[in-house]
């Protein structure tokens, strides 16, 4: 359902990411693992053009865009299908609890207040957070403060999901309340793409793999493939480095 | 004459300071939205232009702008063939408007850029707009982080509009020192002391406004970041 190909992007003169290909199936959990600055939340970020690559293509079911003449319409058409969680929450800090979820439903798919209202009570319930609905983010943990993210996220149907380190914020101890948010989730059948330094989590959700490095897939696979007989010497490090990590 | 017989007198020309006021408060907003809009979004020749005007209406002097306008505007008139309407009044309200202006798009651009940059990317990945995405989430956001600033400019604003008299208007200013002069400058402290009196409230009155909607906002919840705190903190002394 999604595909991307040849993905080309730099910052100034840095090459960030060298002609990524991925293309990934409808109910698919992908886990995006790799060392850091190797372009894993710039290449999320392409698939909503929140980062602009320079060359590529993207094909999203029937949507087709080629990033050198990016189309303001399939830009929204993918935005309008794709829901993003951030690892910095981007919760609208102007906004309560309940505000922030309704708002993309109010504002952007034009539904009434109380349809808004509905659907927002029924994905803050999901994610444990009723109690807190009209708090402000400035009053909210940053377990809080990622679970309302999801449920913002949720809130708006998308086709994809898109995970960029929803857990890297977090102190150790409000770790566990979100990860059992994202299981859920992805347990529920909803196409997700998740980049995550939580090895053991991605093994037991993801029925896909893949590695980056140095702005390229570099190895892209079954969980066993990957973490049971890594195929390169780079994963097989970055693996037992993130190991000791834990 | 006494004290009690001269405030009347002087509280007569004080909607004509509040319309100068008000005026510069509203012409000010516009033209620093627009500044800011222009010097945020970087159009070529439009925003070097844009640079400019921020730049003459802060750093010349108050009373400099008052007298460019009131020589100039008439100029500028006659240059394009109509007659010369320039009371002393409306080239005070065009010079303070600008002034004001200038000097409340230095609080707006750095409060427009202190909101976080992932504010942006979470509306535009929800398909906001750039619109819907002002109006909804960084506008507010921005206010919030203006406001202090903002305090400050209206009150440097009601400050300066006492300079007007340099051009004639006819402000309490200038009418309290008519008063003096009709009195043979006996009452001297008397008049300035009631026109600090004056003053004073009506810098006490936009405070408590501004300060008013500082509480009043949303993003100033008692754990309030740090970091945003310090951003304020910045945000008001520049
Ligand atoms: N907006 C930006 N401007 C300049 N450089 C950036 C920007 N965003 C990311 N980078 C750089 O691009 C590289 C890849 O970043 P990123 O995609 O965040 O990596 P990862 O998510 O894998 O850690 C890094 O070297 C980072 O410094
Ligand atoms: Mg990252």
């Amino acid at each position: 359902m999604l595909e991307l190909k040849d993905i080309r992007l730099s910052y100034g003169t840095t090459q960030v990411l060298n002609g990524v290909n991925l293309s990934v199936k409808r109910g698919d959990v992908v886990s995006i693992i790799g060392p850091s600055g190797t372009g894993k939340t710039t290449l999320l970020k392409c698939i909503n053009y929140l980062a602009r690559p320079s060359s590529g293509t993207i094909a999203f079911d029937q949507i087709q865009m080629d990033y050198q003449r990016a189309d303001k319409n399939a830009v929204q058409a993918i935005r309008l299908r794709t829901a993003m969680v951030f690892q910095q929450f981007n919760v609208f800090k102007n906004m309560t609890v309940i505000q922030n979820v309704m708002d993309p439903l109010v504002v952007v798919q034009r539904k009434s207040k109380e349809e808004a209202q509905e659907i927002a009570l029924r994905e803050l319930d999901r994610v444990g957070l009723s109690s807190k609905r009209d708090s402000y983010p400035s009053q909210l943990s940053g377990g809080q403060l990622q679970r309302t993210g999801i449920a913002r996220a949720l809130a708006v149907r998308p086709d994809v999901m898109l995970f960029d380190e929803p857990t890297s914020s977090l102190d150790p101890e409000l770790v566990g309340e979100v990860l059992k948010v994202i299981r859920d989730v992805t347990s529920s059948g909803i196409t997700s793409l998740l980049v995550t330094h939580e090895m053991q989590f991605a093994k037991s959700i993801s029925n896909r793999i893949v590695f980056m490095d140095r702005g390229v897939v570099a190895a892209d696979g079954s969980p066993a493939e990957i973490f049971d007989s890594p195929s390169s010497p780079r994963l097989a490090q970055f693996l037992s480095s993130e190991h000791s990590l834990q | 004459m006494d004290v009690s017989a001269m405030i009347p007198e002087l509280l007569s020309a004080l909607p004509l300071t509040l319309a100068i006021t008000f005026t510069a408060l509203i012409a000010g907003f516009c033209l620093a939205l627009l500044a800011t809009t222009l010097r945020v979004h970087r159009v070529p020749v439009i925003s070097h232009l844009a640079d400019l005007y921020v730049s003459y209406a802060r750093s010349v002097p108050v009373v400099l702008q008052l007298f460019v306008a009131f020589y100039g505007l008439p100029l500028l008139v006659v240059l394009f063939g109509s007659e010369d309407f320039f009371s002393p009044t409306i080239a005070a309200m065009v010079a303070l408007s600008f002034y004001h202006g200038g000097y409340l798009s230095e609080v707006l651009r750095p409060a427009y850029l202190a909101v976080d940059r992932g504010q942006h990317d979470a509306a535009d990945s929800l398909g906001y707009t750039f619109r819907q995405k002002i109006t909804r989430v960084v506008g507010p956001q921005a206010v919030h982080f203006a406001l202090p600033g903002y305090g400050n400019s209206v009150i440097y604003l009601i400050h300066n509009v006492a300079l007007v008299m340099y051009i004639g208007a006819a402000d309490v200013m200038a009418t309290a020192h008519l008063i003096m002069e009709r009195d043979y400058n006996q009452y001297q402290f008397e008049t300035y002391l009631v026109l600090a009196v004056i003053y004073s409230v009506m810098c006490l009155i936009a405070w408590l406004i501004v300060r008013f909607f500082e509480l009043r906002s949303p993003m100033q919840a008692p754990e309030a970041t740090a970091k945003a705190q310090i951003k304020n903190a910045l945000i008001a002394s520049a």
